[in-house]
C-alpha cells in the first residue's frame, strides 16, 4: 500500500515536471534583459528552496533525535540531508551555467556563492562523518549535533543577499522581496516548479529512508551472525 | 563557575609543563609563514593578502592545539573519569575552551611580531581594534575547535574527519577576521562597511558558544 | 550571442535533470544490492538453524 502511494506520487511529480517544462520552454516568453537563459531560474530557485527546506527538516529531526533518542528521527535526518545535498548540487550547477552567460565566468567569489559553497562542504562533511561511525547510537548523537551546527550556515546563506552587497540577484519571490518584482505568470511558474520539485524530493527522500532502514536491518543481522 | 577555572587551570598547567602542542603550533606557524613567502611575491610591505595570510597561519597552527584538547584525556581513561565525575558537561567544555583560548593567544603573541618583521606589517596602527578582532576571532575558533575535538574524540578516523568538518565551519570566522585584519593593516581601520564583519564575529561567537554549551552533554556520555 | 544564450539554457536544464536522474539510478542500484545482501544473510541464518 505504502509503496503504491509512493509510486503514484512519483509518477504525478514526474508528469508535473514534464508539464512545467512544456510551459517553461514553449509558452513563457524570453525575459527582456537576459533572454532565454533566465529560464534556469525555474530550476535554480526552487532547487535551493527545496534544498534548504530539507536541511531545515533534517535539523528538526536531529533536535528530535537528541531529545527522544528515537532512531527513526535519525533515519529521517540522513535521508533529508542527502536529498538536500543533491539539490544543493543542482542549485550550484544551474547557477554556474547561468553565471557563464550573464557574468561571463562560471564562478565568482561573491558572498552569496561563497556561503552556498560552504553549506555544501559542511553537509558533505556530515554525510562523510556518518560513514565513519559504526555504532548507531554514537553516530546518531554526533551527527545530530553536527547537523544543528551546520544549519547556521544555511541561515547565513539565506540572509547573505540582505547583509552584503553581492553580485547575485536579490530576492525575486514577492513574499520575500515584499513587492511584486516579476511578471505574475513567471512567478506563478516558479511556484509550480517548486511544488513539482518538492514532491519529487519527497519521493527520493522516502526511497532513501527505506534504504536506511534496510541498511540498519542488515547491520543488525550482521552483528547477530557474528555473535553466533 | 569554580569548576570551570579548575578545569582551565588543570589544562593550562599540564600543557605548560610539557609545552608539547604549543611548541609544535608555534614552530608550525613559522614554517607556514616561510612557505607562504615563497609562494607569494612579497617585496616589502604586507598588502591586501596580509590579513588572509595571518589567519590561515592561525587556523592551521591552532588546529594542532585544539585537536588535542579532548584527545589528550584519552590516555589512562581520564576522559571517562571526567565525564563520570559530578562536574557538569558545560563546565568541562567551558574550562577547556578557556584553556585553549589562552594557548592560542600565546601562539598568536609569538607569531604576530614575527609576521610583522617578515612581512613588514605594522600591528600598532589600530591597537585596540587589532586586539578586539584577534580576541573575537580566536574565541570563535576556540569554541568550534574544542567542540569538534569533543565530537570526534572517540572516532576511529578522527584525524581524517576533523579537518573535513572543522575548516568549513571555521570559514565564517576566518573570513571576517581576514577582512578586518586587512582593513587594520593596510586600510583606513574599521569603516562603516566593515561593521558587518564585526557583527558577524560577535554573532558567530554568541551563537556557537550557546549551541556548544547546550549540546555538549549529548556528546560526552560514558 | 543569442544562440549561445539558448544553448546554455539547455545545458542548465540538462544538468538539473541529469543530476536528479543520476541520483535516482544510484538509489535504485543501491536498493537491489541491499536487498540481495539481506536475503543472503537471512538464508545463511536459516541454513545454520536447520543444521543446529
Amino acid at each position: 500500500m505504502k509503496n503504491k502511494i509512493l509510486m503514484a506520487v512519483a509518477l504525478a511529480s514526474g508528469l508535473y515536471l514534464v508539464r512545467n517544462l512544456y510551459v517553461i520552454l514553449l509558452q513563457l516568453p524570453d525575459e527582456a534583459a537576459q533572454g532565454a537563459i533566465y529560464r534556469i531560474m525555474y530550476f535554480h530557485v526552487p532547487g535551493w528552496i527545496t534544498s534548504f527546506s530539507a536541511y531545515f527538516l533534517a535539523g528538526l529531526a536531529s533536535v528530535w533525535y537528541l531529545i527522544k533518542r528515537d532512531p527513526r528521527a535519525d533515519e529521517y535526518a540522513v535521508a533529508l540531508t542527502e536529498v538536500g545535498t543533491i539539490f544543493t548540487m543542482l542549485g550550484l550547477a544551474t547557477g554556474m551555467v547561468w553565471a557563464r552567460i550573464i557574468w561571463g565566468v562560471w564562478w565568482v567569489w561573491d558572498p552569496r556563492l561563497t556561503w552556498a559553497f560552504i553549506c555544501f562542504l559542511i553537509y558533505a562533511g556530515y554525510l562523510m562523518l556518518r560513514k565513519t561511525i559504526d555504532e548507531p547510537g554514537q553516530r546518531g548523537r554526533i551527527a545530530a549535533v553536527v547537523s544543528i551546527f551546520a544549519f547556521v550556515s544555511v541561515i547565513i546563506t539565506y540572509k547573505s543577499i540582505d547583509w552584503w552587497r553581492t553580485q547575485h540577484p536579490g530576492a525575486v519571490l514577492s513574499f520575500r522581496a515584499g513587492e511584486q518584482r516579476m511578471d505574475p505568470a513567471m512567478e506563478g511558474m516558479l511556484f509550480h516548479n517548486w511544488f513539482a520539485l518538492t514532491a519529487f524530493a519527497g519521493v527520493i527522500m522516502m526511497l532513501r529512508l527505506g534504504q536506511e532502514r534496510m541498511q540498519r536491518e542488515l547491520d543488525a543481522l550482521r552483528r547477530y551472525t557474528h555473535s553466533l | 563557575m569554580g569548576h570551570v577555572f579548575t578545569i582551565a587551570w588543570k589544562d593550562l598547567r599540564s600543557e605548560l609543563r610539557t609545552k608539547e602542542s604549543i611548541n609544535a603550533a608555534a614552530a608550525f606557524s613559522m614554517v607556514i609563514l616561510v612557505l607562504f613567502s615563497f609562494v607569494l611575491d612579497i617585496s616589502g610591505d604586507a598588502r591586501d593578502f596580509g590579513g588572509g595570510l595571518l589567519w590561515l597561519v592561525f587556523a592551521f597552527a591552532g588546529a594542532l592545539v585544539l585537536n588535542r584538547s579532548f584527545a589528550r584525556e584519552q590516555s589512562n581513561d581520564c576522559l571517562d573519569a571526567l565525564v563520570a565525575s559530578p562536574l557538569p558537561g558545560w563546565a568541562l567544555f567551558l574550562g577547556k575552551a578557556i584553556a585553549n583560548f589562552a594557548l592560542l593567544g600565546i601562539v598568536e603573541l609569538v607569531a604576530l611580531p614575527v609576521f610583522g618583521i617578515l612581512f613588514n606589517a605594522n600591528w600598532l596602527r589600530f591597537p585596540a581594534w587589532t586586539l578586539l578582532t584577534c580576541a573575537l576571532a580566536t574565541w570563535g575558533m576556540t569554541v568550534i575547535g574544542t567542540m569538534f575535538s569533543a565530537l570526534t574524540v572517540n572516532l576511529r578516523l578522527r584525524e581524517l574527519m576533523l579537518p573535513v568538518l572543522v575548516y568549513p565551519m571555521l570559514i565564517p570566522v576566518l573570513m571576517a577576521a581576514m577582512q578586518l585584519t586587512t582593513a587594520l593593516l593596510v586600510g583606513e581601520g574599521i569603516t562603516a562597511e566593515d561593521w558587518i564583519w564585526v557583527k558577524l564575529l560577535i554573532g558567530f561567537d554568541i551563537i556557537f558558544t550557546s549551541l556548544s554549551l547546550a549540546l555538549i552533554d549529548f556528546i560526552l556520555v560514558s | 550571442m543569442d544562440q549561445r544564450n539558448f544553448l546554455y539554457m539547455f545545458y542548465g536544464f540538462a544538468a538539473a535533470w541529469f543530476l536528479l536522474a543520476a541520483y535516482l539510478l544510484t538509489l535504485v542500484s543501491r536498493e537491489s544490492k541491499l536487498r540481495k545482501e539481506v536475503d543472503n544473510l537471512k538464508r545463511m541464518l536459516e541454513e545454520r538453524e536447520k543444521k543446529g
